[in-house]
């Protein structure tokens, strides 16, 4: 059926015909060799769901077009993915298709043929935007008030819609704020059943959940789903590889690379795939090699020699702590062997919200060359324990910063910022300054200042600081420098002048990551710093962390991912219910060599 | 903080329309803004007071802790009046502080028509759901669902905004700013608002989006999951809160405990 | 296209859903921040005699900071009441009489916004609304506070100083951080599309 075109030699590529100056309409669409469309469209387009020809479209204030003169058309009862790197434009041409661009949100656009489904149904991304009631049952209303139900058939259907997405609740009266992210996505879905659409849009629909939450949207997906038409477009495709007929591969500048049957296009487009950072089921071990036999992570304390598990570039071994202990000691974090000074330990720790314990310790020691994987179930602590390590929520018990005992918030939080960087998981709200640039300076020149500070320090400069003293114009000369390294080091060299607002997810990410670790603090706290990235920026972050573990600092990282945890951690906490369950060594030790992903180019 | 504003009894107050009770507690309003005795003020202040107590269908002590914010309502109202208001029959003066008979009295009564008023809003609020409001107003009064769903989604939004609040906060002392100097003082709102603003002006676009995808259309004709009918509830809302006021008029007129006349006009 | 141009412009013409709920918020965000820094500056109120009357400014800083970002008859109005809707809500003490101030209020802003045809986004033009505004919390409060009771000297102490506040508060702040939404790209989906963007569709 449809082949896939990146191959043929009749340039298919719509964005190549189209030179500047040329008339938009005197193109031949069939320029595009696709043996599929150009037989259907004889028959009329009365079989298709949805159908787009030269399609331009351009976002206000941005000089280039989004697409040029796209075509495509879904055909009825078609499970097409949408796939291509982050910014091509999958996700606006979904809201295209499903009628939401131009008819809600205006962008500029024009088409010689714009056909889009009488009835559609569009789940988006974000679980916590796309309600307006405050409980279930009444949100589910609002869909039916919206097409003039009567009242006395809302009930029954407001339950079958929950039953038919796996959402049963004995009373559908309860707070969606009380709902798990899953839930709310489950419930988004429900709502948009509710419309009886023809064609079922999936906008990342499982972007922003665990990994539990992925596995039940997509079966509620599938379930629902039936003969509808499904367009989804989508980062992770494991959940969907094995069900969708059909994927389209957009290009970054938003042409078609590649249209046709599943199997036949990820056969065909596997390194284009990874090159646009796509997870795909065999991503982890393209990036790490096969994972460690079962028999080593089975018997946790056991250790297992620093190489052997290594893939073939990752040996640095110069850069390995000077710290490091004895090849051969068991490496147990709560009895620690004498050789390594932890850098944190906690004994007996609690840490308070509103007087309540909301995560506690027994016992957990960080060392330098730790990365440390916190998991467990959302709402369990895991927030709040990197929280009061950072002296941002009360504490009982004992915290040990690299052996001073801080006493009391104030000292905890002092203690805090000597020693530990921390990255918040969303990353605007650490943007402090209006200029990329300015970002990471900031950093430097407020360790410059505490720096002076505390050269003339005491009871009597707490109670009565003086102006902050200001470094002078050759420290300045040397912050902006070391700025600008900094950001060349993390891919942001270009964008030095811009808004951070402005960057893409995975440059914000990398922003936040930056300007937290670039004072070069000892531990570094990340709260799921691959959270919602695509593969390429997921597996850029971690290869950060790695090389600042192997730089003898410690990385405590909450995840729920545990190919994370399997792969890379040195120890894995547990936490449930509020209290650390489990700290255990995964068998790699602080002192094992760089061990990066494949997706580094140099 | 939604679950604070769930009342534990439901009386006839709760169940009253609120699109009578809305125009009701107006109504309310303008009797009490157009009350110039102090007589009147200080018994509007004291039954309105009662009922807060005996209608909100809350615990004493959640009402209490409401009510404690009267305190400064009273005194915000009362004292710059009683401080430097015009008078003749000077009692006591200092520098530009000057309280006289006719500048005490009219303090006191707006203190008392302050107390009054925060009464009979928190009254209202008390015993009135957003969600019961709102649709309320949409099928008895007309109001145009695009404004009705946008108050009510704000409502949902709100914990969102103080989270992230919460965490703004936390940021920027983990980053050390806006801290020390009286400088980065008059930076806070800016530090602040603009991240909490982005976000939630994108949120709120997604939000809007969202609803429309899922057909809302303010032009359309549209079914309510929630009748909004008028019952017997509602004559008992309007003999109530026309009795208490009729009660507090009727007391000052015949129990005067200041005796004092028009408070606009030097009493 | 441009018959399909005209129709989607027709139909923004008026308060779309968006706009109604971005104005919501944006007075939930400013309602919020204002708390914390009035609880930060509450110090402030000891400085001298009517000296919180230097932030009463903010209240009406919803109104014209939602005027400045999307730029629509109405908003000025709908900000002011969301953010008394909120207030009462949340339980204040002060109850109804924040609606009918707030509506007041609104209105007052809105006759600068409609007296300059909705077309001027300037700084002063939005410290002239916050002017209005606070001219209309006066009308109110005479009613409500007797406040030609007052003192003479107080009462123009007070009302300049709430003019000077709003002036520069509802104005050069909300200015200010219009801007920077702007620059932080936040703004741009708000704003009707100009003809300029259609027309480069062409290129």
């Amino acid at each position: 059926m449809r082949s896939t075109v990146e191959a043929n030699v009749p340039v298919p590529v719509l964005k190549d015909a189209a030179k500047p100056g040329q008339p938009a309409d005197k193109e031949p669409a069939q320029t595009q060799d696709r043996v599929g469309p150009s037989r259907e469209e004889e028959e009329g387009t009365a079989e298709y769901a949805a159908e787009v020809r030269n399609l331009r479209m351009k976002f206000p204030g941005t000089p280039d077009l989004l697409f040029r003169d796209l075509s495509l058309n879904i055909r009825r009862g078609e499970k097409v993915l949408l796939l291509g790197p982050s910014g091509c434009g999958k996700s606006t041409l979904l809201q295209v298709l499903g009628g939401v661009i131009p008819r809600v949100t205006e962008v500029p656009l024009k088409a010689e043929l714009l056909q889009v489904p009488d009835s559609a149904g569009l789940v988006f991304q974000d679980p916590d935007t796309q309600f307006c009631m405050p409980y279930v049952d009444e949100e589910l209303a609002f869909v039916l008030e919206n097409l003039a139900v009567p009242a006395e058939d809302m009930r029954p259907r407001i339950g079958q819609a929950l039953r038919q997405v796996g959402l049963e609740l004995p009373d559908p009266h309860v707070p969606i704020g009380s709902l798990s992210q899953g839930m709310k996505q489950r419930l988004a879905l429900a709502s948009v059943l509710l419309l009886e659409p023809d064609v079922l849009l999936l906008d990342e629909p499982s972007a922003l959940l665990d990994p539990e939450g992925r596995r039940t949207i997509w079966d509620a997906v599938r379930r629902a789903a039936g003969e509808r038409t499904v367009i989804i477009v989508e980062h992770r495709i494991e959940e969907v590889l094995d069900w969708v007929d059909r994927v389209v591969l957009f290009r970054g500048d938003g042409s078609i690379l590649a249209d046709g049957q599943a199997a036949e296009v990820f056969a065909r487009c596997r390194d284009r795939m990874r090159e646009y950072g796509i997870w795909h089921p065999e991503a982890w071990n393209e990036a790490y090699g096969e994972p460690a036999g079962e028999a080593a992570l089975a018997q946790p304390g056991a250790y297992r020699a620093g190489g052997v598990l290594e893939p073939e570039e990752a040996a640095a071994p110069g850069t390995g702590p000077a710290r490091g202990r004895s090849a051969a000691a068991p490496v147990h974090p709560a009895a620690e062997s004498a050789a390594a000074l932890p850098l944190l330990r906690l004994e007996n720790f609690r840490v308070l919200r509103g007087g309540k314990s909301v995560c506690a310790v027994q016992s957990a020691a960080v060392l330098p060359g730790d990365l440390i994987a916190l998991t467990g179930p959302n709402g369990a602590g895991k927030s709040s324990l990197l929280l009061g390590l950072m002296g941002l929520l009360a504490h009982e018990g004992s915290c040990e910063y690299a052996g001073s005992r801080p006493s009391g918030r104030r000292a905890m939080r002092e203690a805090a910022a000597k020693h530990a960087a921390f990255v918040f998981q969303n990353p605007e709200f650490q943007f402090v300054t209006n200029r990329v640039l300015d970002e990471v300076a900031f950093t430097l020149r407020s360790e410059a200042e505490s720096a002076l500070n505390a050269s003339h320090s005491g009871a009597f400069a707490r109670w009565f600081p003086r102006r902050r003293p200001r470094p002078d114009a050759g420290a300045e000369a040397l912050i902006a420098a070391q700025a600008s390294a900094c950001l060349d080091r993390f891919g942001l060299g270009g964008y030095a002048e811009r808004h951070p607002y402005l960057l893409s997810l995975g440059q914000k990410r990398r922003l936040s990551v930056a300007s937290a670790i670039v004072s070069d603090k000892p531990l570094v706290l990340l709260d799921e710093p691959t959270f919602g990235q695509d593969a390429r920026n997921a597996f850029a972050i971690l290869d950060l962390c790695e090389r600042l573990r192997a730089s003898g600092h410690a990385v405590l990282m909450i995840t729920h991912e545990m190919e994370i945890a399997e792969r890379l951690a040195t120890q894995i906490w547990k936490i449930e219910d509020g209290a650390l369950i489990s700290a255990e060594s995964t068998g790699r030790s602080p002192t094992a060599a760089l061990r990066l992903s494949k997706e580094e180019p140099s | 903080m939604r679950e604070f504003f769930v009342p534990t009894r439901i009386n006839w107050l709760h169940r009253a329309n609120p699109a009578v009770k809305l125009p009701l507690f107006i109504l309310l309003f303008g009797v009490t803004v157009l009350t110039h005795r102090i007589d009147a003020s200080f018994y509007l202040a004291c039954v309105f007071l009662a009922l807060l107590f005996l209608a909100s269908g809350y615990p004493l002590w959640k009402t209490a802790l409401l009510a404690s914010g009267f305190a400064l309502a009273f005194a915000s109202a009362s004292l710059t009046m009683i401080l430097f208001g015009k008078g003749s029959e000077v009692w006591w003066s200092l520098g530009p502080i000057s309280i006289s008979k006719e500048s005490f009295y009219r303090g006191l009564h707006l203190g008392f028509r302050s107390i009054a008023f925060g009464c009979q809003g928190l009254l209202f609020v008390l015993t009135t759901s957003s969600t019961g409001l709102f649709y309320a107003l949409m099928q008895r009064l007309k109001l145009s669902p695009k404004y009705a769903y946008s108050f009510m989604a704000s409502l949902r939004l709100m914990p969102m905004a103080l989270d992230e609040l919460r965490i703004r906060r936390d940021a920027l002392s983990v980053r050390g700013a806006g801290r020390g100097s009286s400088a980065s003082l008059l930076r806070l709102p800016e530090l602040y608002a603009l991240p909490l603003l982005a976000q939630s002006i994108r949120r709120a676009q997604r939000t809007a989006v969202a609803m429309e995808v899922k057909r809302f259309d303010a032009g359309s004709r549209r079914t309510y999951y929630y009748s909004s009918p008028i019952t017997r509830n509602d004559g008992a809302a309007f003999l109530v809160l026309a009795g208490a006021a009729a009660a507090a008029l009727l007391l000052a007129h015949l129990l005067p405990l200041f005796a004092l006349g028009d408070m606009r006009m030097n009493p | 296209m441009s018959a399909n141009r005209t129709e989607a412009a027709s139909r923004r013409r008026g308060l779309t859903l968006t706009d109604v709920l971005v104005t919501v918020v944006v007075s939930l965000v400013l309602g919020v921040v204002y708390h914390l820094w009035a609880s930060v500056s509450s110090i402030a109120g000891l400085l001298f005699i009517q000296s919180d009357e230097l932030v009463y400014g903010m209240w009406f800083a919803a109104s014209t900071l939602a005027f400045l970002l999307i730029r629509k008859p109405g908003v000025a109005l709908i900000a002011e009441i969301a953010a008394a809707h909120l207030e009462i809500a949340f339980g204040s003490a002060y109850g109804i009489q924040l609606l009918l101030y707030s509506v007041v209020q609104g209105l007052a802003a809105e006759l600068v916004f409609a007296a300059f045809r909705y077309r001027n986004t300037s700084a002063v033009a939005a410290g002239l609304a916050g002017v209005a505004a606070a001219a209309g919390s006066l009308l109110a409060d005479i009613y409500y506070g007797y406040v030609t009771e007052y003192a003479t000297w107080l009462i123009l102490f007070k009302y300049s100083l709430r003019a000077v506040s709003s002036f520069v508060i509802a104005g050069y702040l909300m200015y200010g951080l219009a801007k920077l939404l702007e620059r932080a790209g936040v703004t741009q989906s708000l704003r009707p599309v100009e003809r300029k963007e259609y027309d480069a569709l062409d290129g």
